[in-house]
């Protein structure tokens, strides 16, 4: 069998290998679901793991940049099949298509259609791994607090594992809206019949209509970024022109007149092709406009009027498509945001985080967070980097630097531990979003490694609560004190966990924290908002520190207190070991790992962050060609004039070396 | 000349019999039951006479089909459109099968209510209620529309006084008598008007000669007569301000009959407006009234209104019925969308076509799936509920997710569609009608307004999440106030369990029905133009 069949396989496994768990454990009895729970995300884990290990030979390979995503192993690929080289990294596989009855135009290469297009690049395949690791653990940490109807517990579980997995492997915009959805509906029941609080229900329906609340407006912006970007056609042959736009752009029959625009095509939902589409259109917008000036400085003084009437005219255009971007920046991101959450939309947030069990509460910052993190990353930047360039760090970035210094504050005053977790994780996802729209090289790898670092010190702080609430049914830290002496392995792992979590060097957090400020410190971004942000983040990460040894301090530290001891407790009197330890030092090994040698993650997400930052970059030299660039920028603008896009690729080795795709000669 | 002697024309009703056989069929049927009703009483036999009865329309609608299509090619190809008062398009014909398909479902939906005294009276209503909504799709005149439409009102009047127990439900037949009384009298008055103005009582000629006459100069009575006609037929669509009625008719109507309503009156407005706005059959670039402004902006009011309040109002209730009525008012709006897309299309001298969605098909999707949706929330509530337990308010469902688990799936799966929850019927219904709107040319007279009530629109569906999603908790996250009743009725359950399915099939495989609604809601005019998206 070919390798690239096995994946596609493998791949399909990964996604719905969950709902079949789900199924088998929906009708087990209580003790037999949470063995066949362990069984069945063991099972998925080893799935995942061999994917990643066979994929990771082929994230290398890539045949060129051509300004998108190129997943691998699409099912549904037309390719030849079992014939390496053949991919064409889209799928047949159509949802629904819109195509007109008797439609003219030839749709075999781009049908107007929603599909079901999965596939892994290198930064979803980062996103499995983690979801596939962190719902392993979260299982193994439910293993004696849920005993309550554990069959239909652990089946929600699995069903948000394929929604989530979904989200992250979608390739089409739509099914990533679908997917997106499709994990309030679990969290709804997680929350609501198994919640620990008596606002459990309340707390669900709080989460789910939020969410949707937001997500609806990103369905808007989801229609409106794909009717604003269809395939741009050559205005004379009418055929697909994703080829240098200066040539085509230029009338045979006159070539010294006007800038032509495409014509626009059929419309498309498949997110690789909304990229291209969407940077073909830009780019079409910027060089008539480039155009439109040159020509009236040429002008002579008969047509100087003219030329200046069509100048106005070109300005016009780009600015309604400017403007018209700008709103659906803001539509895409409502839901996002509400999802990660950003300050102002984080309301909901602390009821469903305290009233949830204690794993779905560390699932829903592991990685229900994580969605809408990676729906920046892998729809917002790419698709509307111009406003992202304009509004990113202004608008979201202070919104995210005012949610660090809030959430700290907040976690500060907390005296129950889990909201404590939830503001600290809050404050964390802030200095992500940061990082995010800071949009270059450093601080996007930094903001996918943090993606995974948050994932497992904020998902390990979860899993350690439940050691105390086990014990104590109680998470009141006023009521703790000296949990050293008693504990000594727990209060091991607590700080270590905690120690990663406020960035000590030499374990995972330092390193993205710091990649993600050194990105803050871009030039660029200092033009716009100075070095607040980056001071603000800074200051985030004493914060942090500040109200973790304080809480380290209150209960680990000073005399023994304790509150009663819950009598029909099911768990050994002792310090943590056995079946509890498991998670907390897979978790707190892995922190430590990745402190020490991030590099596997980040040279798997190298080729996918350097296409994001090079559609950034041309973004913002297209907004301000005069200013001063870097030398990657530089680089990036010097290949930006893609030759034909079947034309064959060098492979490039390394990080930094640019993006992989045919240089072109420079103009 | 002398009309006797145009052969064309008696050629065009003489031959109109032979189209409508279904339908006769149909009025056959519920002649036979009110007279079987008079000899056997059994409710079971004439719930079974109703069955295979609409079965056997549908058989014969099956095997009518061939000689329909080709009557029809003839008609298309004699030019017969302007003398026949039926007019078997495709459009008919989808209409035709969905109600057939919804006339099933309401038997057995109501298959406990109408006890042994009523049965038969009750399922004579409900197929000539069936025919009506059938016949409204093949009007082609404004007396045959007329007709049709007044099949629908007036076994609903009887339907509703049948079982009518105590004040609520008498007071509900008498309102609907009365409100829907002068609905009609209003739409009359408008086709008064078009009539007068058109010297025709034939849909298509009068829409030709209005759109000809609307091209030289706008005409104040026809927009007159449009507007009191639109108005006639949003009362059956519940659209604000025609909406009032609505949860107090409901409220005391039966559970089965308010299925019919919520239903029928809704598949029969949407198509009669269709067909008086003149959207069907002429290419949608011509359309008998001024499409500049006027007639979008009524719309665009009325959508945006009738959403709102319905979803507002909504929140507010705790009778399900209620509920059921104020959601039903919320999806006319939502569906009125779909109109509104077809008039941004319109404007003739900007030539536009539509190139994925043109608003019609949206439409056509949406009744789909609101009719199951719908139907299958109320055929469980028909079925959970039981003389001395019935299923009133919200907290009557408390803890159904434990006490009746399989029915509070299907009732959850039916409130997910209403929500417009990914992979099931109602998101696609919702998507589609969002993207038309959206995609809608911004460059005739309303201008960024259709884009701004896709946001609109967007609000309302996250509001109407909430009374949804309200249910869904009481259902599962409450327990039961009251012991375990046993629910009972093969009839409501099947009923429900066919929704659910159809709305999950349609959920997760939405390729069929789009293409048919597609199919459908093209004409050969607009089909012969260019696809080639214009923007």
């Amino acid at each position: 069998m070919q390798l690239n069949n096995l994946l596609v396989y493998l791949l399909l496994a990964v996604l719905f290998a969950p709902l079949l768990v789900a199924l088998a454990v929906r009708w087990c009895s209580p003790k037999a679901a949470r063995a066949v729970a362990v069984y069945g995300s063991v099972l998925h884990l080893l799935i995942t793991a061999s994917l990643v290990v066979l994929n990771t030979g082929y994230i290398g390979f890539d045949k060129h940049s051509n300004h998108s995503f190129e997943p691998q192993c699409v099912p549904g690929d037309t390719g030849v099949a079992g014939i390496e080289g053949t991919n064409t990294n889209r799928t047949s596989w159509n949802l629904l298509t819109l195509a007109p009855p008797n439609a003219a135009f030839d749709f075999r290469s781009a049908p107007p259609a929603i599909q079901f297009f999965i596939g892994l690049d290198g930064l979803s395949i980062v996103m499995v791994a983690l979801t596939s690791l962190m719902f392993f653990f979260a299982v193994l940490v439910s293993w004696s607090s849920i005993t309550d109807r554990a069959g239909s517990y652990y089946a929600w579980l699995f069903v948000l594992q394929t929604a989530v997995i979904g989200a992250f492997v979608s390739f089409d915009i739509v099914l990533f809206y679908l997917f997106f959805e499709l994990t309030l509906v679990p969290v709804f029941f997680l929350i609501g019949f198994w919640g620990v609080g008596g606002a459990r229900r309340d707390a669900a329906r709080k989460f789910f209509l939020y969410t949707l609340f937001g997500s609806l407006f990103t369905l808007v912006g989801i229609i409106g970024v794909v009717l604003a970007n269809p395939m741009p056609l050559n205005p004379d042959s009418g055929k697909p022109m994703y080829n240098a736009p200066t040539q085509e752009a230029t009338n045979p029959m006159n070539p010294l007149g006007p800038h032509r625009m495409p014509k626009p095509g059929p419309i498309t939902f498949s997110i690789p092709q909304l990229i291209k589409n969407a940077y073909m259109w830009d780019t079409a917008h910027d060089e008539s406009l480039k155009s439109a000036n040159e020509r009236v400085n040429v002008a002579g003084k008969n047509v100087v009027a003219e030329r200046q009437k069509e100048l106005d005219d070109v300005r016009t255009a780009v600015a309604t498509r400017r403007t018209m971007i700008a709103w659906l920046f803001f539509a895409l991101m409502a839901g996002l945001a509400v999802k990660i959450p950003i300050v102002p939309f984080h309301t909901w947030l602390p009821s469903a985080y305290s009233e949830a069990p204690l794993p779905v509460t560390m699932l829903l910052t592991a990685v229900l967070a994580k969605l809408g993190t990676y729906g920046i990353l892998r729809i917002v930047i790419p698709i509307v980097p111009e406003a992202a360039v304009v509004y990113g760090l202004p608008v979201m970035g202070t919104l995210g630097a005012i949610g660090i210094v809030y959430a700290a504050f907040c976690a500060y005053a907390q005296r129950d531990l889990k909201l404590l977790a939830a503001y600290s994780s809050v404050s964390h996802l802030g200095f992500l979003v940061i990082g995010l729209f800071a949009m270059n090289r450093e601080a996007l790898s930094g903001s996918v490694l943090h993606m995974v670092n948050h994932g497992l010190s904020a998902g390990a702080m979860f899993a350690l609560l439940v050691f105390l609430s086990q014990r104590y049914r109680t998470l009141d830290a006023t009521q703790y004190g000296g949990l050293w002496g008693k504990y000594p392995r727990y209060t091991f792992f607590t700080i270590v966990i905690c120690l990663a979590g406020v960035g000590m060097p030499g374990l995972n957090n330092f390193v993205s924290e710091m990649l993600m400020l050194a990105g803050l410190f871009d030039t660029r971004n200092l033009k716009l908002v100075g070095y607040s942000l980056a001071v603000v983040s800074a200051v985030g990460i004493l914060l942090s520190s500040w109200y973790i040894f304080t809480m380290l301090r209150r209960v680990f530290f000073g005399p023994l207190q304790e509150p009663a001891r819950v009598e029909a407790v099911t768990v050994p009197p002792g310090d943590i070991g056995g079946r509890e330890l498991v998670p907390i030092a897979f978790m707190a090994a892995l922190c430590l790992a990745l402190g020490l040698y991030p590099q596997p993650i980040l040279d798997v997400i190298q080729t996918d962050v350097s296409r994001v930052s090079q559609l950034a970059n041309l973004a913002r030299l297209r907004l301000d060609p005069k200013a001063e660039n870097p030398a990657d920028a530089v680089e990036d603008e010097r290949q930006s004039k893609v030759t034909p896009t079947d034309a064959p690729a060098p492979r490039l080795p390394g990080f930094g070396a640019g993006p992989r795709g045919p240089v072109a000669p420079a103009r | 000349m002398n009309p006797l002697a145009d052969t064309n024309l008696t050629d065009a009703l003489t031959g109109s019999i032979s189209l409508v056989v279904p339908e006769m069929a149909m009025l056959a049927l519920a002649c036979l039951l009110f007279v079987f009703g008079m000899f056997v009483r059994n409710q079971k036999a004439n719930t079974l006479l109703a069955l295979v009865g609409l079965i056997g329309t549908a058989v014969i609608a099956g095997l009518m089909y061939d000689s329909e299509r080709d009557a029809f090619a003839v008609m298309v190809q004699n030019g017969a459109e302007r003398l026949a008062p039926i007019w078997p398009g495709p459009l008919a014909s989808f209409v035709r099968w969905l109600a057939i398909a919804v006339g099933i479902l309401l038997v057995l939906t109501s298959t406990k209510e109408a006890t042994t005294g009523i049965a038969s009276e009750y399922y004579a209503c409900l197929v000539v209620i069936v025919a009506g909504v059938s016949l409204v799709a093949r009007a082609n005149d404004l007396v045959s529309l007329y007709l049709a439409l007044e099949m629908i009102s007036i076994p609903t009047y009887v339907l509703l006084y049948l079982p009518a127990q105590g004040k609520a439900g008498q007071e509900a037949a008498a309102k609907y008598f009365l409100l829907s009384v002068l609905s009609s009298a209003v739409m009359l008055l408008g086709f008064s008007y078009l009539y007068g103005l058109a010297g025709t009582t034939n849909l298509s000629a009068m829409n030709a000669a209005l759109t000809a006459a609307n091209a030289v100069a706008v005409s104040p009575l026809a927009a007159l007569g449009i507007v009191l006609a639109v108005a006639g037929l949003c009362f059956r669509i519940t659209a604000v301000p025609f909406h009032y009625y609505a949860p107090d008719v409901y409220q005391g109507a039966p559970t089965g009959v308010v299925a019919q309503l919520a239903v029928m009156p809704k598949i029969a407005g949407f198509i009669a407006l269709v067909r008086i706005l003149g959207m069907t059959h002429a290419p949608m670039t011509e359309l008998p009234f001024p499409t500049a402004t006027q007639v979008p902006l009524m719309l665009w009011v009325i959508a945006a209104a009738t959403m709102t309040l319905g979803n507002a109002m909504a929140l507010l209730q705790d009778n399900l019925k209620r509920i059921i009525a104020y959601s039903g008012i919320a999806h006319a709006g939502y569906m009125l969308l779909g109109l509104l897309t077809v008039t941004a299309y319109a404007p003739m001298e900007l030539k536009l076509t539509a190139a994925s969605v043109n608003g019609l098909d949206a439409i056509l999707f949406y009744l789909v799936a609101y009719a199951i949706m719908t139907i299958g929330m109320i055929a469980v509530i028909a079925y959970m509920s039981s003389e001395d337990r019935p299923i009133e308010t919200v907290d009557d469902l408390a803890g159904a997710g434990q006490t009746n688990r399989f029915a509070a799936v299907l009732l959850t799966v039916s409130l997910l569609s209403m929500i417009g929850f990914p992979f099931v019927a109602g998101f696609w219904g919702k998507f589609l009608l969002f993207f038309g709107l959206y995609d809608a040319p911004t460059i005739s007279g309303m201008g960024t307004m259709y884009r701004v009530l896709a946001v609109v629109a967007a609000v309302n569906a996250a509001i109407g999440a909430v009374y949804y999603l309200r249910i869904i908790g009481v259902i599962y996250l409450r327990s039961p106030l009251r012991e375990n009743a046993p629910a009972k009725g093969l009839g409501p359950l099947s009923a429900a369990i066919l929704c659910t399915i159809a709305t999950l099939v349609i959920g997760f495989f939405p390729q069929a029905l789009t293409d048919l609604s597609k199919a459908v809601s093209a004409t050969p005019g607009k089909v012969a133009k260019s696809v080639v998206p214009q923007r």
